[in-house]
């Protein structure tokens, strides 16, 4: 720790550079990896949900080279752009949608050593970043210049609004118990008992708030193919479309890791079993986490966009309030 | 030349960049994603200052919902998507001098202005002194604004509500 602080202060140069690039380069490939075999499971995961049996050709019998095969078939398709495209923001549009999911990753602690930022506001930097998504779908929307990108873009800018604040109300509560807003505290805060034992209203809030922000089933409005074809990426090909995937995976990942942070314990074990190393326990969780999320895109119908509003508004927004209520409470009189 | 000085020099570069863009450029939405690289700049210079909070809270409300909200402004109201201009070369250079007089009178101000040793314990608790300053200190300021964003809230409310009458 001292040694990167060492850096962090020392003059910038070219072995500098390299060394935070050496440092983030493991963190990439886990990334790209954990992409990669997400969307082989996702696959997997709905075929046996809906009696199937999902990818079984490409790289032997369960299919592990599948999305190995599709990334490749993306990146060597024609790059089309629709000729009454807003030329510059069609080609930033990837972009201002991508990078914020790759900086969020640095908030989130892994296990005790493997941290990358020790920030003071790590949550709400979390929120905060990933808004910025939004404005990317958004620009791909508008600069598609095709109705049904447009009005994808417009339901996710809607979808975003009302789902931010439930999701930041429902934290209230964890920040009250925890005394911080610090991601490591708020794990070491849950050395005994997880917050969702204490929290458990603002866990389901939350995991509901974080299924609408990842536009996941049943809040995948912005996509929705049988109303929408495919929402704001239908006129985009080839890699640029390949990169609207990768941020979709990569905030997967980053949500997941965040509710195994705030409601699981991160890497604290379960009392006894101290034995198994901590990132053991993290990467358990964090299966956990994603496998429930594949769980209820298999077995939920699509909201309609008027209940999507209606319960975000009129249900979440309440519940979550109420939940600061109760909090605060508890706290005063048991803690 | 230290890491800072060069993340404070490309930060400001990127704020001022993102002003002129917002100016200059022709379409709406253009203007709108200037403002945004401005705000996300404004941000890095706070973190430089070692003011976690402020620039987090600064993506959060400026970069994510009031952009968000000038989005949907833009997009469901009836403009024209392209802006005509028409140059007037007597008011330009007027501008011009303005400007260059309001520079020097602000840089003649500001020359000597000293504002004391730099603090080097701010980053420590920064979230938590900011609160406990606005819960003990300066709690009836913050209560009047709660209160004017509350009459403002109403305001649109019943704004809203007339149309609805008068659309009966």
């Amino acid at each position: 720790m001292e040694w990167v602080s060492g850096l962090l202060a020392s003059e910038p140069s070219s072995s500098n550079f390299f060394t935070y690039i050496f440092i983030s380069l493991p963190l990439l490939s886990v990334v790209l990896g954990f992409v990669t075999y997400a969307i082989l499971a996702e696959r997997k995961v709905l075929g046996y949900i809906q009696l199937r049996y999902g990818p079984n050709r490409t790289g032997g019998k369960f299919g592990l080279l599948q999305t190995v095969a599709d990334v490749l078939k993306l990146l060597i398709k024609e790059d089309t752009r629709p000729k009454q495209a807003d030329r510059p923001l069609f080609w930033l549009a990837p972009i201002i949608a991508f990078v914020p999911s790759f900086m969020v990753l640095s908030a989130i602690p892994f296990t005790e050593s493997v941290v990358f930022a020790n920030f003071g506001v790590g949550l709400l930097y979390f929120i905060a970043v990933s808004g910025l998504t939004t404005i990317g779908i958004l620009t791909a929307g508008w600069a598609s210049n095709n109705k049904y990108a447009l009005m994808g873009g417009m339901r996710s800018a809607a979808q975003m609004i009302s789902y931010e604040i439930p999701l930041l109300m429902s934290l209230v509560g964890v920040v009250l118990f925890s005394g911080s807003m610090n991601l490591i505290e708020i794990v070491e805060q849950q050395q005994y008992v997880p917050y969702i034992l204490v929290q458990p209203i603002g866990f389901i809030i939350f995991v509901i708030a974080a299924t609408a922000e990842l536009n996941r089933i049943p809040f995948d409005l912005p996509e929705a193919e049988s109303e929408l074809i495919a929402g704001y990426h239908v006129e985009y090909s080839g890699f640029r479309f390949a990169f609207f995937m990768l941020a979709e995976y990569v905030y997967l990942f980053a949500m997941s890791a965040l509710i195994t942070v705030l409601f699981l314990g991160g890497w604290q074990p379960i009392p006894g079993l101290g034995f198994i190393p901590d990132f053991v326990w993290f990467a358990i969780k964090f299966s956990i986490v994603v496998y429930m999320f594949m769980w209820i895109r298999a077995t939920w119908p699509r909201l309609r966009a008027d209940q999507l509003m209606e319960f975000g508004w009129k249900i979440l927004l309440p519940a979550a309030m109420a939940n600061i209520f109760l909090s605060a409470i508890v706290k005063e009189l048991f803690f | 030349m230290n890491g800072e000085l060069l993340a404070f020099l490309i930060l400001s570069g990127a704020a001022i960049l993102g002003g002129i863009l917002m100016i200059n450029l022709k379409k709406v939405v253009h203007m709108l994603l200037s403002v945004v690289l401005t705000f996300v700049s404004l941000a890095g210079i706070y973190i430089l200052l070692s003011a976690e909070f402020v620039a987090v809270v600064q993506i959060l409300i400026y970069s994510g919902a009031i952009t968000i909200i000038l989005a949907f402004g833009i997009m469901l109201t009836n403009h024209k998507a392209q802006e005509e201009r028409s140059s007037n070369r007597l008011r330009a250079i007027l501008v011009g001098v303005g400007v260059i007089i309001f520079f020097f009178t602000t840089y003649a101000g500001i020359k000597n202005l000293y504002f004391g040793t730099g603090a080097d314990s701010l980053h420590i608790d920064n979230t938590q002194k900011i609160g406990e300053s606005i819960f003990s200190h300066y709690v009836i300021p913050f209560e009047l604004v709660s209160i004017v964003l509350l009459v403002a809230l109403m305001g649109a409310v019943v704004l809203t509500r007339q149309r609805e009458e008068d659309d009966e």
